[in-house]
């Protein structure tokens, strides 16, 4: 189910919002488990039961592991558990992957398994290993009940497109948490604008790309006009639904830590990744990276850790040769920078460090976005004038004028000059009165205009969902 | 306002909000149809355990959940006003707004259509018209865009190329070009369609083409005031209501339509049409594959036979003067090889009438 639906925004959630906070405490989570289930099963009906069992060998190989005593017997069934849950990520999700290159290298033609990527099993996966990996660690207990473990991990908020929430992070919260006033006016607001930057925002540039696409017009403008609006759609539909899951984290007592930090206003791509996707950067950092040795070791060895790191964050993406290109790029792009070109960048200009981001990511975003590596490589010959065609055309002056005030409005909602400016006034005295009226207000003209946009069947894709 | 206040006050504007409308949709009785849309609405799915299983019910619940919606083609206005004036979109679903029209972005040419659509017509002439047919004309009906599109910043289908395409692909046809006689005025201002009492110079140049003679003089009458055109409703612009003006003549009057579609008669123009999904089908009952008219009050038995789209319902009673018959024959919504069994072209006048926009996307056309 889709958070920027209608059956979501005004059947499960009311219903969901109704007996959550009618149930009594105690049977909080059964009433978050159960519609969670019924959120997931809403998509892939099927799937809850792979689902349940990763979340059943987690939970039970997790209790053993607390009672066990040797740390030999420890590590097996963490491996074992881990192995487990990978396993049907490998196999629901990079199988073909496999076989397809299996068959080009040997010639051979392995069928190919053709099936279903089950939604959210990216997410789902590294938080259960996470999980996993802490209570080996012994950084957290295992969770002796089922009901809450189960929970944590189909908790419909961040199910299906993260932030990914560790269990350490949130174990507490499962336990014992509190609802107020507060929390919930918060989690509205966010939730508010996590559905206005998708359904306003990330769905009017995802039309503009699959315009584009879709045009017999192509032209090195075009192109460029393409790989920016990618670059906002893909901001505001990430970003747009970890506000959304946060917000509605809140108003069920939950407090999952931020996911996008301004990433476009980074002044180096090491910064660009501490804003983009964080809880995905510091799962790879504190589960890959670090055990790896980190930067602590010899320079081939430090090489050796990034590039595993950037594959493996290119491969989680997609089970395709793009998006390891796409990994293995900006893995390039930070070891430059940690060897050679941070100290430049720091010495030189904002603008000219901005414009450095703002061109590799563009690039980056191209070559993510492309259907295949030979895709990548046309869109980038037709971004740099290689492809003989023209720099303009009609269609291009068209949709660029057609959607200046868009971008003119997503590139300022992407820095946080909004937000600051909307801080200060609200800081004010008439401001701050103003605010307390006018915000609400804004928040219910927002879902109005969602309602809208729904309603009227709009394109609506979530360009993390398969993740 | 202290800050606890503020909270109260936002969870229950967002709260009367969300579980109002809910329960609004919740209460609210399906609709069959939409008028605004001219379409059918989705019901409730079917609930079974397969249908669960295989997501179908899921996937019709959110059509019908779309469909059913409260109020719904008020929030489609709001999107639209949202679309154009709060995000400065030139179009809302290819739709764009100017000099009070509404009109469809068609651009660029496309090639390969028109190049199927001359296939189509050349097959026509191979199969039918060869060594059989008097004369025969060829038109394009320009789209409203052509002559608001430019001026107001939108991109246009090259019609000159169009226009010199069909001249050059259909060596069987006289081609009378039509764009100089028209301009934005005689189109509706919510509808894609002329406007028929706008397009008596149109019928004229036609008829000279055809060596027949327009009537004399009509009567002009307004069959409603309450048009809403189809771009009205995928618009959902709050737009006036418009009048559908109709030409007539004691001729027209008393002429009889026969439809091979029903096996029914009629008349010339089909008022029930007015109450229905589209009132332009009130010209020639709209779009038919077949239909035949017999005009009693024709000196002769000249023939007229126009290949045509829905422009040409509004424009074919202007012609009929001096045909006894005169059959319309829709390609989009009949086999070409049927059309033998039901029409004689000996001798008889032939006029291709279409539209760019049906041109331009021209796989409707039957092959």
């Amino acid at each position: 189910m889709l958070f920027s639906s209608i059956p979501f925004l005004y059947y499960f959630l009311p219903l969901v919002l109704i007996c959550y906070f009618a149930a009594p405490k105690k049977l909080k989570n059964a009433v978050l488990f159960v519609f969670s289930l019924i959120f997931y099963a809403w998509g892939e009906p099927v799937y809850v039961f792979l689902m349940a069992a990763s979340i059943i060998s987690a939970w039970g190989l997790a209790l053993l592991m607390d009672r066990v005593k040797t740390p030999k017997a420890r590590k097996t069934l963490m491996i074992i558990s881990v192995v487990i849950s990978f396993s049907f990520l490998a196999y629901f999700k990079y199988a073909d992957f496999f076989i397809s290159n299996f068959n080009a290298a040997t010639g051979l033609s392995v069928p190919l398994l053709k099936i279903a990527l089950p939604v959210g099993i990216s997410f789902y996966t590294f938080q259960i290993a996470s999980y996993t990996i802490d209570v080996y660690r012994g950084d957290t207990k295992a969770n002796k009940n089922i009901l809450d473990f189960g929970t944590y991990v189909v908790l419909f908020p961040q199910l299906i497109a993260g932030p990914i929430v560790r269990y350490v992070d949130i174990a507490d919260m499962l336990k014992n948490r509190t609802h107020t006033l507060e929390k919930t006016a918060y989690g509205i607001q966010r939730f508010c604008i996590g559905i206005g930057k998708k359904v306003l925002f990330a769905n009017a540039f995802g039309e503009l790309c699959s315009i584009f696409r879709a045009s017999d017009e192509k032209t090195v403008l075009f192109y460029w006009i393409y790989a920016a609006a990618f670059m906002l759609q893909i901001y505001f539909d990430f970003s747009g639904y970890s506000d959304m899951a946060i917000g509605l984290g809140r108003i069920f007592g939950f407090t999952f830590l931020e996911n996008f930090d301004f990433p476009y206003i980074s002044k180096s791509i090491t910064e660009f990744w501490r804003r983009w996707h964080m809880s995905l950067g510091s799962w790879f950092r504190d589960y890959v990276y670090i055990p790896l040795g980190g930067n602590r070791v010899s320079t081939p060895r430090f090489l050796f850790n990034i590039f595993v790191v950037w594959f493996l964050t290119g491969f989680w993406h997609g089970a395709d040769w793009q998006f390891i290109v796409w990994g293995l790029f900006y893995g390039t792009l930070l070891v430059i920078e940690k060897m050679w070109l941070k100290k430049y960048l720091d010495k030189a200009p904002a603008v000219l460090s901005h414009i450095y981001v703002l061109f590799f990511t563009a690039i980056g975003f191209v070559i993510f976005n492309s259907v295949s590596i030979g895709g990548a490589f046309e869109d980038l010959k037709g971004m740099f004038g290689f492809a003989g065609i023209p720099f303009a055309g009609t269609a291009t002056l068209y949709y660029l004028k057609s959607y200046a005030l868009m971008f003119i409005a997503g590139s300022l909602l992407a820095t946080p000059v909004v937000k600051t400016v909307l801080k200060r006034i609200d800081s004010t005295k008439i401001g701050g009165k103003t605010f307390a009226v006018l915000k609400p207000l804004g928040f219910a003209a927002v879902l109005i205009m969602v309602t809208g946009y729904l309603a009227d069947g709009s394109f609506n894709p979530f360009l993390y969902f398969r993740f | 306002m202290n800050k606890k206040t503020q909270n109260i006050y936002t969870i229950i504007v967002t709260a009367v909000l969300i579980f109002g409308l809910a329960f609004w949709a919740l209460l609210k009785p399906a609709d069959d149809f939409s008028e605004s849309e001219r379409r059918p609405l989705d019901q409730l799915p079917e609930l079974s355990i397969k249908t669960l299983l295989n997501g179908d019910f899921m996937d019709k619940f959110e059509n019908y959940t779309n469909d059913q919606f409260p109020i719904r083609d008020t929030f489609r206005t709001v999107k639209a006003l949202a679309q154009y004036y709060l995000f400065g979109l030139s179009d809302n679903n290819e739709l764009y707004f100017a000099d009070g029209h509404i009109a469809k972005l068609d651009f660029p040419l496309d090639m390969d259509s028109i190049q199927y659509a001359a296939d189509r017509f050349n097959d026509l002439y191979e199969t039918y018209l060869k060594d059989k047919a008097n004369k025969v004309i060829f038109s394009v009906v320009p789209d409203k865009g052509a002559y608001i599109g430019e001026e107001n910043g939108y991109p246009v289908t090259d019609y000159a190329e169009m226009e010199k395409f069909f001249k050059e692909n259909l060596g069987f046809a006289q081609y009378v070009s039509i764009f100089d006689l028209l301009d934005e005025d005689d189109y509706y201002f919510t509808d894609t369609h002329w406007q028929q009492q706008n397009l008596t110079e149109v019928a004229e140049k036609i008829l000279v083409s055809l060596e027949a003679k327009p009537f004399e003089d009509f009567e002009e009458k307004v069959a409603t005031e309450e048009f809403h055109g189809v771009y009205f409703g995928q618009s959902a612009l709050p737009l006036k209501p418009e009048k559908i003006v109709y030409l007539t003549t004691p001729e027209l009057d008393s002429m009889t339509v026969f439809n091979y579609e029903t096996g029914m008669k009629g008349g010339i123009y089909n008022f029930d049409k007015l109450e229905s999904k589209d009132p332009y089908e009130f010209y020639l009952s709209g779009s038919t594959s077949l239909i035949e008219v017999t005009n009693t009050s024709a000196e002769g038995d000249r023939h007229l036979i126009i290949f045509r789209d829905s422009f040409g319902s509004s424009i074919a009673p202007l012609l009929m003067r001096d045909y006894a018959k005169i059959t319309l024959i829709d390609t989009r919504y009949i086999i070409p090889s049927m059309i033998g069994q039901y029409v004689d072209f000996e001798g008889a006048d032939v006029l291709m009438m279409y539209s760019s926009l049906v041109l331009n996307e021209s796989s409707t056309l039957k092959k």
